[in-house]
């Protein structure tokens, strides 16, 4: 069985294909199509209902918003999937950075605390272990 | 004397009656040199009492998280698959690649036919009633008038429809075939490159023809004049005209 996201496509490709043909009747209209243009009219109206009821079996998809800001300026949504991948990296390569310096930092600080304060910083060491 | 005054003039500084805060303690800065204050104890959600010793305001660190920003989140996700599909190929720009059986041109920004998935958030559509079927007084509004849109309908909906022809007519374009304009106008898909050598090619085939035409025309004068005027241009003073 297909999956909600794929049928909810598939209809919605019918629907369009729908919108297409009308616009190719309309485009010029002859009068004896005048009831294929109402079927297809009435298709419209089907086509919305079969997405209607499938709105209930994708509640659980969530959109990030930016991606509309994508599509709106007609870019490839998958450029959006691209920076934020990109940008989760970078983020995670900064937080390692940070994390590998203040280790770097509390190692030397101890060391050159033990130098300048070394009774002190054995009791320290006593309270905190060996961190 | 001096002691009992510096004393006095900061506890008025810090009197809960001129404080800004009101009644609550002032902030002042205890210093405790002489290591009394063995304990911290700290309130909130896990209180503790810490043994500090010596050491004024020494708190718990905090709880050491399994997962932090030193290890690589992407090999943890297993998202390098991912990560190396979108950043090995360069993914085309236009929405139209992304959507490339959805008719009509969809490259456009979208608030200029307003047909933005913004204006859908900002501006939700009436929702909630029933999709029905329209009954036959409803659909006598949709009763059209024979023969084709007017011109400005038209050009709306014919333009993904010529993109289509001109990919066809791209394959067919013989060698010295001139573009007409519409093509020239519609043929960006592929970007400014395809453009500048088609209109190098068009210019060459120009030339060509020009040069053609001239040297026919040159040997067709020189056909009519050389019995009549033998002292006509040689082919080497042709070649410097």
């Amino acid at each position: 069985m297909a999956s909600p996201l794929e049928n909810l496509e598939t209809q919605l490709e019918l629907f369009i294909e729908n919108v297409r043909q009308i616009r190719i009747i309309v485009s010029d209209f002859q009068p004896q199509g005048q009831n294929v243009l109402n079927q297809k009219i009435q298709g419209l109206v089907n086509g919305l209902q079969e997405v209607d009821k499938l709105k209930s079996q994708v509640q659980d998809v969530h959109v990030p918003l930016e991606v509309f800001d994508y599509i709106d300026q007609g870019r490839n949504p998958q450029l959006y999937t691209k920076d934020c991948i990109e940008k989760a990296l970078t983020k995670n390569e900064q937080v390692k950075g940070k994390i590998d310096a203040y280790r770097k930092f509390k190692a030397n600080m101890l060391l050159e605390l033990t130098c300048v304060f070394p009774n002190e910083l054995a009791k320290y060491r006593a309270i905190r272990g060996d961190e | 004397m001096m002691m009992g005054d510096q004393f006095r003039s900061k506890v008025e500084q810090y009197s809960p009656k001129s404080s800004p805060r009101g009644a609550r303690s002032p902030v002042v800065s205890r210093q405790d040199s002489t290591g009394t204050l063995k304990t911290t104890i700290s309130l909130g959600k896990n209180p503790s009492i810490v043994h500090s010793g010596p050491f004024y305001l020494m708190k718990e660190p905090p709880g050491q998280s399994e997962l932090t920003g030193a290890t690589n989140l992407m090999a943890y996700y297993g998202l390098e698959h991912s990560y190396s599909k979108f950043s090995g190929k360069k993914l085309k720009e236009q929405l139209s690649s992304f959507l490339p059986n959805l008719p009509g041109i969809i490259d456009a920004p979208g608030h200029q036919d307003n047909s933005s998935l913004r204006s859908v958030i900002d501006k939700p559509p009436i929702c909630g009633k029933d999709l029905l079927p329209l009954t036959s007084v409803q659909l006598a509004g949709f009763r059209l008038h024979p023969g084709p849109l007017p011109e400005q309908y038209r050009y709306v909906n014919q333009a993904p429809q010529r993109k289509h022809k001109n990919k066809h007519k791209k394959h067919k374009h013989k060698p010295g075939e001139t573009l007409s304009g519409q093509e020239a106008t519609t043929t960006d898909i592929g970007g400014p490159d395809p453009h500048e050598k088609k209109h190098k090619k068009q210019r060459k085939h120009d030339e060509e023809k020009e040069r053609k035409k001239r040297k026919k025309e040159k040997k067709r004068k020189k056909q009519k004049h050389s019995p009549e005027h033998p002292g006509g241009l040689t082919p080497s003073q042709h070649s410097n005209t």
